[in-house]
C-alpha cells in the first residue's frame, strides 16, 4: 500500500525575496524515480523540520519543472522557520493535491485575473503557462489582464514576475490602499480597477486574495454581467491532509482540498461560504 | 458543598453567584443545565454576562463588590413580602432579631443605585429564590476574592438561613471548589490555624492527641497565611520556603512584592510536575507525579474522598508528592515518615480526623469513594450538610454590611479591572495546559475583553494591543470586544506568564479569610502604537 | 464466493473456542475492571479476566483502528538531509464482543479512509483485524441503533456474529474471515436446528420493542434534504457546547483529525495524528486568524450536518450508529439526539 502520509524530499535551490514577508523557494525533487507533474492552482503540502505541515499553492509553471516554487508569506510558526531557511536546506513535500485552472478550456478566452497580496501565489503558474502556450498553441488565450492589489508600495510582490508578464504583453494594473510620495500608479482597492470595459463576451476571471476581497470582486464582477462559470476562484483553509481525509477544510457538505482549491462562483454561490457572506 | 453534586439537577431554583460554573465547573454546569431544562429557574450574580448568565432566567448584573448590598436588599424584600422560612428561623437559627432589625434600616432605592441593578428585577430574584423550598446556592471565587469576602459568604449564609433552603437535599449552599483537591488539602489542614479535620489548634485536647501519634509539639499560634508568607518581602522573617504545585509568582496578587520575597529567601525549594515561572527562582527543584503517575486519595467539592489509581509509571525521575516529602522528612531527621502504604497513611488520617474517622481505604475501593463526615467504619458517609444541626449548633445569623472595594476607580484609573479564569482551555497559570499543543490552539495567548462602547471611546479595534496600568505595574495585551462585560470594566485571565495580570492587582486581603482582592481593582489603558 | 454459514456454539464452548483464536493473534475483548468500567482490553490470559457481554464498552473500536495518538511517520532532520520513515507493522488482531454499532461505524470508517485516497495509516491495521459481533438482546439506556439502521443484529459486515438464544450462540460468518474460522475450529459447534433460528427472530421481535430512546433519525435526514435549519437552533446549540470535543472522541465514526510534529530532539521526532473535533474553534482557524466557522454560532453545525444530511445524501444512511456514547458525555445536554429533536419539533411548530 503507498504510504500517503510520508513526504518526499526536496531541496531548496533558490530563494527569492518577493518583499518583506514573502519569499518564493524554489524547489528540487531529491528522488527523481518517480514522476511528478502537476497542474496550475493546485496546492503541496510542505514539511518544515519540527513543524508538521502546511498547505501551500505553487506559484510556478509546471512548464519550469523539474523546479517547482512555492511562494510563502510569513505568518506562523511553520512559515517562519521556512522563512529561516537557506539555499541546500531540504523540505518535504506531498501532493500536488486538489483541484486546478482549466487551463485547456481558455482557449481563445480572454484572461482577467485579479489578486491582491500572497493571492497572487496561485494565479501566477496560470499566467505563465498560457504565456507559454500563447507560442505554442493554434488558438491560445486572447488578451491577459492582472489587477493586483497591494497594501502599500513595499508589499507589492512578484515585481520580477510582473516585469516579465508587462513584457510579454500582459495588460498589469496595479494598486495600493495607502499613498505614497513616489508611487505613479492607481491607489485605492482592487475593485476599483475592476472596469467594465475589461470585460468582453470571451471573459473568465481568476480570483485570489483576502476574503473580503474574493467578496467584493466576484459580487462585482457578477454585476457587470459576467457568467458564473466565468468566474474562478481559489480558497484558502486550514488542512492538515490535503487528501479529503481529516476534514478541517470542510466547506458545507464539500471538501476545500479535494473538491477545490479553485471553484466556479457557480459550484460555490449555493454554499456557506465566508469568502461570499 | 453542603450539598451533593448529583443532587443539584433536581432543585427547582439555583442562585448561582460569583461563579463562570459552565467554564470552570463544567460538571457542576452540567447538573445546573439539566435542572434548568428540567424546569428549574436559574438567577445568576455576576457582573459578567458569562455563558451561564446567557442561560440565566434573571442576571444580576451588578457594580463588582456589591454582593453584600444585593443580597441585603434581597433579604429585606424577602421579609417584606413575608416569605422567610419563621419555623426554620425560631428552631435552627439565633440572632435573626440583629439582623431584622437592621434589614428595616435598609434603603432598598440607595442600594439600586449601589449595586446599578433595579430594584424590580432584586425583587423578582428575591420572591423567585425564596417562593421555592429547593432552592439552592452556589459560589466560587467571586464571592470570596473580596476584601470583604467572608462578609459576602456569611450574607449568602444568611439569604439560605432566611428561607430554610440549608440542611435538606435539594437546598444548600455550595461553594465550588477549585482544584481537583483543594478540598482534601484544606481538610488536611492546609491552612495556618487548624490540624486536620478544621480542628483547632487552640483545642488543647486535639493538640495532646496529634503530639501522641506525631511525637511532635503542636505550635500554639495559627502560622502565616499564603499571602503573608508570599507578600512578607525583602525584610520578612522568612529565610526559607518550600513550594508544593502553586506558581505564586504568577498567581498572586501584586507580583513585584512577592518576587521580592521569593528572591529574598535564603532557600527556595520547588516541587511541581512541570519547570513553573516559581520553580525557576527555586535553588532545589523536585519534578513531581502527574496524577496519573501515582496512588491516594482526592477530595472534590462534594466532600467525596476518591481513589486516585495510578495509571503510567513516573515519566523520568519524578516522584509522587508524598514520596518527595516523606523523603524531606526523613532528612530532616522526622520521625513517622516511613509510610508503606497509601492505606497507612490513610489510617493515620482516620485515626486523627473525626470527619474522616470511617474512610479506611479498603472501603474507598468500593464505589465512588465516602462523603465527610464518615464517622467510623460503619458510617455510611454525608450526601447533604447540616441535617437536624450546624457544626457550631445553631445557624447564626450575621449582620454584614456593604464595603466598597479598597480600590475605587479615579480619573487617572477610571476602569474597573477583574480577574479569573479566562476560558475553558486554560487552568490558572496554565502551567499544565500550556503543555498541550491543542489546547493551546484553542486559546493561545491573552484577551482583555472589553464592552464596545468603550473601544467606540477609545477607538479601539478588536485584537488591538493595549496596555494596562494600575498604581502598581503594567502589562500589554490584545483586545477582545465581547458583550461579556459592562462599560467601565474590563476583564482577563492569570494564565499567561506574557500578561503578568497580578502586577495590577491590590494586595488588599480579607482580613479573616486573608484572601486577596483579586476581583477589583481599578486601571487605566491605551492603545500601543506600532513602532 | 464466499461460503455465508450459520453454527451453534454451545456456551461452554465460548471460552475454549477464544483460547484457540487467541493462540494466533491478538484477542481484543469488553472487559470490566476493578472499578466497574467495561472497556475493549487486549486479554493476555483469559483466565484471569472476565470477559463482560452484558455492558456496552464505554469506548468503541475506534481506540484500537485509529488511536487516540499514533505515529505516522518518524522524522530525522540533520546534515544527511531531512527525511521520513514508516512507522512499524501491525499484528493480526481479534476483536471479540463488538456490538453493531460499532462494526457498523468501522463499515463506515473504512468507506471514509478509502475515498479519495486509501488511508494507508488505517488500513495497516484494519486488514490485520478479525470482528466478532454480538447482536444484542438488551439496548442500553441511551441506544437508539434500530432508528439508525445499525442494530440490534446485522445482516452483514461482520465476520462472525453471535447471537445469544439462551444456552449457545447462534453463529453466522458475513466475511471470508470469519467463515476460515468455522471451518477451522467446526469441532467446537453444531449444525443450526429449526428451532436456533426460530428462537433468534424470536429475540430480535422482543429486543426491537426494548429501546428506551425513541429518536427519529431518519425523518431528521430527510428534513435536513430538504431545508435549512434555522439559525436559531444553532444559535441554542451552540450556547451550551462548551468545546470539550467529548461527543467527537467518543463518537465511533468521528475520523477528523490533526497531525503535529513532535521533536524528540533538535535532529528527529515523530509526525503523530490525533483525534480531533470540529466543534473546536482551531479546527478551522487559518494561520493569521480569519475563521470559516464562527464557533459562537455554529459550534455544532458541521457535526450534525456531517452525519446526518452530507454522508445521508451520500450514502443513504447517517453516520451516526445510535450507540449513545455523545449523550452521557455532553456537559450541555446538546448531544445529537437533541438536535434531532429541535428540529422534528420545529417542523410541527
Amino acid at each position: 500500500m503507498k504510504e500517503i502520509f510520508i513526504p518526499d524530499r526536496a531541496v531548496i535551490r533558490e530563494i527569492l525575496n518577493e518583499n518583506k514577508q514573502i519569499k518564493t523557494f524554489r524547489l528540487e525533487l531529491l528522488d527523481k524515480t518517480h514522476p511528478f507533474s502537476f497542474r496550475p492552482g493546485q496546492f503541496l503540502m510542505l514539511s518544515v523540520p519540527h513543524c508538521g505541515e502546511a498547505a501551500i499553492s505553487i506559484s510556478s509553471s509546471p512548464t519550469a519543472l523539474p523546479l517547482i516554487d512555492l511562494s510563502i508569506r510569513k505568518a506562523g510558526k511553520l512559515t517562519t522557520a521556512v522563512h529561516a531557511l537557506q539555499v541546500g536546506d531540504e523540505v518535504g513535500i506531498r501532493g500536488p493535491f486538489g483541484t486546478f485552472f482549466p487551463v485547456a478550456n481558455f482557449h481563445g478566452r480572454d484572461l482577467l485575473f485579479v489578486a491582491g497580496g500572497i493571492g497572487l501565489a496561485p494565479l501566477k503558474g496560470v499566467i505563465d503557462v498560457c504565456l507559454f502556450q500563447q507560442e505554442l498553441e493554434e488558438n491560445p488565450v486572447q488578451q491577459i489582464t492582472l489587477l493586483y492589489g497591494s497594501r502599500t508600495v513595499a508589499d507589492i510582490a512578484f515585481s520580477q514576475a510582473i516585469e516579465a508578464w508587462r513584457q510579454q504583453g500582459v495588460d498589469c494594473q496595479l494598486t495600493v490602499d495607502i499613498d505614497e510620495l513616489d508611487w505613479q500608479d492607481h491607489v485605492g482597492l482592487v475593485t476599483d480597477l475592476l472596469k467594465p470595459e475589461l470585460l468582453t463576451k470571451d471573459t473568465t476571471a481568476l480570483i485570489c486574495g483576502p476574503p473580503i476581497m474574493i467578496r467584493f470582486v466576484i459580487a462585482q464582477l457578477s454585476e457587470m454581467g459576467l457568467s458564473d462559470t466565468a468566474i474562478l476562484t481559489t480558497l484558502e483553509r486550514h488542512m492538515k491532509c490535503g487528501m479529503g481525509l481529516c476534514g478541517h477544510c470542510h466547506l458545507d457538505g464539500k471538501l476545500v482540498c479535494v473538491d477545490g482549491p479553485v471553484f466556479t462562483y457557480a459550484a460555490l454561490k449555493n454554499l456557506h461560504v465566508m469568502e461570499l457572506n | 458543598m453542603t450539598n451533593s453534586i448529583g443532587e443539584l439537577q433536581d432543585a427547582d431554583v439555583f442562585l448561582v453567584t460569583g461563579s463562570n460554573t459552565t467554564e470552570t465547573h463544567p460538571q457542576i454546569a452540567r447538573n445546573i443545565l439539566q435542572g434548568v431544562d428540567q424546569g428549574a429557574q436559574l438567577i445568576v450574580i455576576d457582573p459578567r454576562k458569562t455563558d451561564l448568565a446567557k442561560q440565566a432566567h434573571i442576571h444580576l448584573a451588578l457594580r463588582p463588590g456589591t454582593d453584600i448590598a444585593l443580597i441585603n436588599a434581597m433579604m429585606r424584600i424577602i421579609i417584606d413580602e413575608n416569605l422567610a422560612d419563621e419555623l426554620f428561623i425560631s428552631m435552627r437559627t439565633e440572632n435573626y432579631e440583629a439582623l431584622r432589625d437592621f434589614l428595616f434600616r435598609l434603603d432598598l432605592d440607595e442600594i439600586a443605585a449601589i449595586t446599578g441593578i433595579e430594584l424590580k428585577t432584586i425583587r423578582d430574584a428575591a420572591c423567585i429564590y425564596a417562593r421555592s423550598s429547593k432552592s439552592v446556592i452556589c459560589y466560587c471565587l467571586g464571592v470570596t476574592q473580596h476584601c470583604c469576602g467572608t462578609d459576602n459568604v456569611q450574607t449568602v449564609a444568611n439569604l439560605a438561613m432566611l428561607t430554610g433552603n440549608v440542611e435538606k437535599e435539594h437546598g444548600g449552599v455550595d461553594p465550588l471548589r477549585g482544584q481537583n483537591n483543594v478540598q482534601g488539602a484544606c481538610d488536611m489542614a492546609a491552612l495556618p490555624a487548624v490540624l486536620p479535620g478544621y480542628q483547632a489548634i487552640t483545642n488543647l485536647d486535639t493538640c495532646t492527641r496529634f503530639r501522641e501519634v506525631w511525637k511532635r509539639e503542636i505550635p500554639q499560634n495559627p502560622g502565616l497565611s499564603l499571602t503573608e508568607m508570599t507578600h512578607a518581602g525583602a525584610d520578612g522573617n522568612i529565610r526559607a520556603m518550600f513550594i508544593m504545585g502553586e506558581n505564586p509568582v504568577l498567581s498572586d496578587p501584586h507580583l513585584k512584592q512577592v518576587e521580592k520575597t521569593l528572591t529574598n529567601l535564603d532557600f527556595l525549594a520547588v516541587s511541581d510536575i512541570f519547570l513553573t515561572e516559581t520553580a525557576s527562582l527555586a535553588h532545589v527543584v523536585f519534578p513531581a507525579a502527574s496524577f496519573a503517575e501515582k496512588n491516594g486519595t482526592i477530595t472534590n467539592s462534594e466532600r467525596r474522598v476518591q481513589l486516585c489509581q495510578q495509571a503510567i509509571n513516573p515519566i523520568g525521575n519524578c516522584r509522587p508528592d508524598g514520596e518527595i516529602i516523606m523523603e524531606l522528612g526523613r532528612r530532616l531527621g522526622c520521625p513517622g515518615m516511613d509510610f508503606q502504604s497509601q492505606a497507612e497513611v490513610m489510617e493515620e488520617i482516620s485515626l486523627l480526623t473525626p470527619i474522616y474517622g470511617g474512610m479506611h481505604y479498603d472501603r474507598l475501593q468500593e464505589n465512588w469513594g465516602l462523603q465527610w463526615p464518615c464517622w467510623n467504619r460503619d458510617h455510611p458517609g454525608t450526601k447533604f450538610l447540616h441535617k437536624y444541626y450546624f457544626s457550631r449548633g445553631k445557624g447564626q445569623f450575621t449582620v454584614t454590611r456593604h464595603q466598597e472595594p479598597a480600590e475605587r476607580t479615579e480619573k487617572h484609573y477610571p476602569f474597573t479591572l477583574l480577574t479569573g479564569r479566562g476560558s475553558y482551555h486554560h487552568y490558572h497559570t496554565a502551567t499544565m495546559t500550556r503543555n498541550s499543543t491543542r489546547l493551546v490552539r484553542e486559546y493561545p495567548e491573552a484577551l482583555l475583553e472589553i464592552s464596545k462602547e468603550d473601544c467606540t471611546k477609545l477607538h479601539l479595534a478588536d485584537g488591538d494591543l493595549v496596555e494596562l496600568n494600575s498604581r502598581r505595574g503594567k502589562v500589554r495585551v490584545k483586545t477582545q470586544i465581547t458583550d461579556r462585560v459592562q462599560p467601565g470594566t474590563v476583564f482577563t485571565s492569570f494564565h499567561f506568564w506574557e500578561v503578568p495580570i497580578n502586577q495590577l492587582t491590590v494586595d488588599a486581603m480579607d482580613p479573616r479569610s486573608k484572601c486577596p482582592e483579586f476581583k477589583v481593582c481599578a486601571v487605566d489603558l491605551k492603545k500601543v502604537c506600532h513602532d | 464466493m464466499i461460503d455465508l454459514r450459520e453454527l451453534i456454539l454451545p456456551k461452554d464452548q465460548l471460552l475454549p473456542f477464544l483460547r484457540k483464536l487467541k493462540k494466533e493473534s491478538r484477542l481484543i475483548a469488553p472487559v470490566q475492571n476493578n472499578y466497574g468500567d467495561t472497556l475493549f482490553t487486549e486479554i493476555d490470559d483469559l483466565d484471569a479476566v472476565k470477559i463482560d457481554l452484558c455492558h456496552q464498552p464505554q469506548a468503541s473500536l475506534k481506540p484500537f483502528l485509529l488511536p487516540q495518538q499514533e505515529i505516522l511517520a518518524s522524522y530525522r532532520s540533520d546534515n544527511k538531509g531531512y527525511r521520513f520513515y514508516e512507522p512499524e507493522e501491525e499484528e493480526d488482531t481479534i476483536y471479540f464482543g463488538v456490538r453493531s454499532c460499532d462494526l457498523t461505524a468501522v463499515l463506515y470508517t473504512d468507506l471514509v479512509f478509502s475515498q479519495p485516497v486509501k488511508d494507508s495509516s488505517y488500513y495497516k491495521r484494519r486488514n490485520q483485524s478479525t470482528i466478532i459481533t454480538i447482536g444484542c438482546n438488551q439496548p442500553f439506556s441511551n441506544c437508539f441503533c434500530e432508528a439508525t439502521e445499525s442494530g440490534p443484529y446485522l445482516e452483514y459486515g461482520y465476520d462472525l456474529q453471535l447471537i445469544d438464544i439462551g444456552e449457545a450462540y447462534f453463529v453466522s460468518a458475513g466475511r471470508s474471515k470469519g467463515a476460515d474460522i468455522l471451518d477451522k475450529w467446526s469441532y467446537f459447534f453444531r449444525s443450526v436446528e429449526k428451532e436456533d433460528r426460530e428462537k433468534r427472530y424470536q429475540l430480535l421481535l422482543e429486543v426491537r420493542g426494548k429501546f428506551n430512546k425513541n429518536i427519529q433519525v431518519s425523518h431528521a435526514c430527510r428534513l435536513l434534504q430538504e431545508h435549512e435549519v434555522e439559525e436559531q437552533i444553532w444559535q441554542q446549540l451552540s450556547s451550551r457546547c462548551y468545546d470539550c470535543g467529548g461527543c467527537a472522541y467518543v463518537c465511533p465514526t468521528c475520523t477528523c483529525f490533526s497531525v503535529d510534529d513532535t521533536p524528540i530532539d533538535s535532529n528527529k521526532g515523530l509526525r503523530l495524528r490525533s483525534w480531533d473535533a470540529c466543534t473546536s474553534a482551531g479546527f478551522t482557524r487559518m494561520t493569521g486568524g480569519h475563521n470559516p466557522v464562527d464557533r459562537r454560532q455554529h459550534a455544532l453545525k458541521r457535526r450534525f450536518l456531517h452525519k446526518l444530511k452530507f454522508d445521508f445524501a451520500e450514502h443513504g444512511k447517517p453516520s451516526c450508529t445510535g450507540c449513545g456514547r455523545c449523550i452521557d458525555i455532553c456537559f450541555g445536554g446538546v448531544d445529537i439526539t437533541s438536535f434531532i429533536r429541535l428540529l422534528v419539533k420545529g417542523e410541527r411548530a
